[in-house]
């Protein structure tokens, strides 16, 4: 099955850049683990012809050169999902955007490189309230919006929202790359 | 006014049961904690009920001790304890021939000690690391320590004792030298009151020295914090012990749905003993030796790390603490320093926390002139007066889970109006938030904790703190202090899940501070 633009993660971020996209008239998919799916933008994304693959996750992906061609999926059985732009919008750690482990922090679907404390024992902070160090964490990308694997940019794969380092916003992050897309 | 026989001072567990020997013997007890009950060493331990193996071989008096106590507790404790049995298993890279000596002063000491094929221990506790060599059956077992030390307290009260938490003792009354009374603040108020009684009993564990050195002699404890870290899942159902000399992390203790590896032990000063933290290290090291006992902890998510302070009597200078003796120190301030009216009861271990109350109880007796004979060993606890699971057939989990924490308790609880579940993890009930609000001297999230479970459970309170705040604070008739209960309770749990914050720890964390962190803006 081939798309414009492929989104993984179906929270605000996700379906946020969906719409603006489907907007632009891009043909886009968005892979979502059902709970995640955020309402309001949801209805405006099906509204303008979205496709969404509900309560799916993507496994895996597949890169040539510096391009992502397709990703596979947990329930698709084996259908490949093509696409000329990927965004990768899977959130942070309770939607499982990134994984952690006693030593390490990875993103799990291209391993895309991300900026975290290398001492676990500086991930959090002693007081609730403090600001958390580990809110801060995330997958890296360049002024465009596109993501790096071992310090190698991915020419068509961005992320957008939660999963991003630092600060910053969901709705204006999403929007960003979903411009960038268009622009191209 | 304020006058009592006996004033007790601590509220973990040797303060509760002394508190309930003295008022069992019909003495006008007041006791005095300073935070909670089972705020210390009482509520931040393994929750194992000793059969005694675990000294059979370096500390023979102490072994026979607990398994003296042991059967005393499934006895009159039915209630608080699980009799899981326990295992002490040999792995590969230790020396198998301890085991033959320790079962020998197992029989010693008076503990049911049996060899089993390893094959046969893996049967009856597939949990266990399948590489075992060898494997001895003991009689561990168990036990809820805050169960434990509310049923002492709440019986102490059905026996007319009066119980203050959160009142610091901050100077005694003397009369010359006599000890006659204590000056206590309550902490909440910020009031100070004066309380009077012949004999003042000094049970505050590791703060005892304080006490003592406030009270005029001298008590030299020898802090050891112990770390130990919580499991979100029960992996075992046996007691896992190694079978060799006592060391770092080698016991792994199922209790209700989770289980308990520990302990590290380090002398620390008693200056931090107030505020004492996991550190990574000691992580790693519980984790590692852990899954020796058992491979499945290394995927199973860590709920949280504490840590407690043992009360250990320095006996020399051990940097471990681990060769002073875990016997137990009745102290007469009389006889020893010259300051008459004045004992500490100190040293022990949860096991044999009623002992220490007898031990105690009978000198108190012994010094007010008053005869009367120990009954704790043969009374049983509020809530073990009988079995009640047969009679729970057709009840609900909420109150099945009541009954097992509550005991017979549950018949004080409003069923019929106030049924519904507000901690899912733990199945608890407004009914028996409105019991420990009335009878169990709950003054907020945490010591409603300690009283009922509430929070401890996966998701660690994420789901469930914003309506049980709500329904303690009304039924405290405070209902304006909900908001301060829920941010008290949150900055507990943070303390105990950030050593551990990784995997899914770091997921609970992350969606925590989404629902409840103070926004910026």
């Amino acid at each position: 099955m081939k798309f414009d633009v492929i989104i993984i993660g179906g929270g605000l971020a996700g379906c946020t850049a969906g719409v603006a996209l489907q907007e632009a008239g891009l043909r886009c998919a968005i892979v979502a683990e059902g709970l995640s799916l955020h309402e309001c933008p949801r209805e405006k994304f099906i509204e303008l012809g979205g496709t969404i693959f509900p309560g799916d996750r993507v496994t895996g992906g597949h890169i040539v050169g510096r391009k992502v061609k397709w990703v596979e999926t947990r329930n698709l059985d084996g259908t490949l999902l093509e696409a000329d732009n990927f965004i990768l919008a899977t959130g942070k750690f309770f939607s499982r955007g990134l994984i952690s482990n006693m030593n390490e922090i990875y993103e799990p679907v291209f391993g895309c490189d991300v900026k975290y404390d290398k001492n676990p024992a500086k991930w959090v902070s002693q007081s609730f309230n403090d600001s958390q160090p580990f809110e801060k964490f995330g997958v890296i990308t360049d002024a465009v919006g596109q993501v790096s694997i071992q310090g190698n940019t991915v020419e068509n794969l961005y992320a957008a929202g939660e999963i991003l380092c630092g600060e910053r916003d969901i709705v204006s992050s999403a929007l960003d790359v979903a411009a960038q897309i268009v622009g191209r | 006014m304020n006058q009592y026989d006996v004033i007790i001072i601590g509220g973990g567990i040797t303060g509760v049961g002394t508190a309930r020997d003295c008022a069992l013997r019909g003495l006008k007890v007041l006791l005095l904690a300073r935070g909670d009950l089972t705020a210390g060493a009482t509520g931040r331990n393994h929750g194992l009920l000793h059969s005694g193996a675990r000294y059979a071989v370096t500390d023979r008096d102490s072994a026979a001790e607990c398994i003296r106590e042991n059967k005393i507790l499934r006895r009159i404790a039915a209630h608080c304890v699980e009799p899981t049995g326990g295992l002490f298993i040999t792995l590969p890279e230790d020396d198998l021939s301890y085991q033959d000596n320790f079962i020998k002063c197992c029989i010693d000491a008076g503990i049911k000690a049996e060899a089993i094929d390893p094959k046969e221990a893996l049967k009856m506790e597939p949990s266990v690391n399948p590489a075992l060599i060898g494997a001895v059956k003991v009689p561990d077992a168990s036990v809820d320590p805050f169960r434990l030390a509310t049923a002492n307290a709440l019986d102490a009260k059905l026996h007319g004792a009066v119980i203050l938490t959160y009142h610091e003792v901050v100077s005694f009354i003397k009369d010359k030298n006599w000890i006659v009374g204590v000056q206590a603040r309550d902490t909440r108020t910020g009031k100070t009151e004066k309380y009077y009684a012949p004999l003042t009993v000094n049970a505050a564990g590791i703060w005892g020295q304080n006490i003592a050195g406030m009270a005029g002699c001298q008590i030299k404890m020898l802090p050891a914090k112990g770390s130990l870290l919580i499991f979100g899942h029960r992996v075992n159902n046996m007691v896992i012990n190694r079978c060799r000399k006592p060391a770092n992390a080698d016991i792994l203790v199922p209790g209700d749905v989770v289980c308990v590896i520990g302990t590290t032990s380090d002398k620390v000063p008693m200056e931090e003993c107030d505020d004492i933290r996991v550190t990574g290290d000691e992580v790693q090291l519980l984790l590692k030796e852990g899954c020796l006992l058992s491979p499945s902890l290394a995927h199973t998510r860590i709920l949280r790390a504490y840590a407690g302070v043992r009360p250990l009597v320095a006996s020399d200078d051990d940097p471990t603490g681990r060769k002073t003796s875990r016997g137990i120190v009745l102290l007469d301030h009389d006889r020893r320093d010259g300051i008459p009216g004045f004992i500490s009861i100190t040293g022990g271990k949860l096991t044999s926390y009623r002992l220490m109350g007898e031990m105690a109880t009978d000198l108190v007796c012994d010094k007010l002139g008053r005869r009367s004979r120990c009954r704790t060993a043969e009374l049983p606890l509020p809530g073990s007066e009988k079995e009640l699971f047969d009679s729970a057939k057709g009840l609900r989990i909420a109150e099945k889970a009541a009954i097992g924490r509550q005991g017979t308790m549950v018949s004080k609880m409003d069923f019929s109006h106030k049924s519904e579940i507000l901690c899912e993890c733990e199945h608890v009930t407004r009914a028996e938030i409105a019991y420990a609000a009335k009878y169990l001297d709950v003054h907020n999230m945490m010591d409603l904790r300690r009283r009922t479970r509430v929070g401890m459970g996966t998701c660690q309170g994420s789901f469930c703190m914003k309506k049980v705040a709500a329904a303690l604070a009304r039924e405290l008739g405070c209902p304006e202090r909900t908001e301060e209960f829920i941010r008290e309770y949150i900055e507990e749990r943070w303390k105990g899940m950030a050593p551990v914050c990784w995997g899914e720890s770091l997921c609970e964390a992350e969606y925590m501070r989404k629902l409840y962190a103070d926004k910026k803006e």
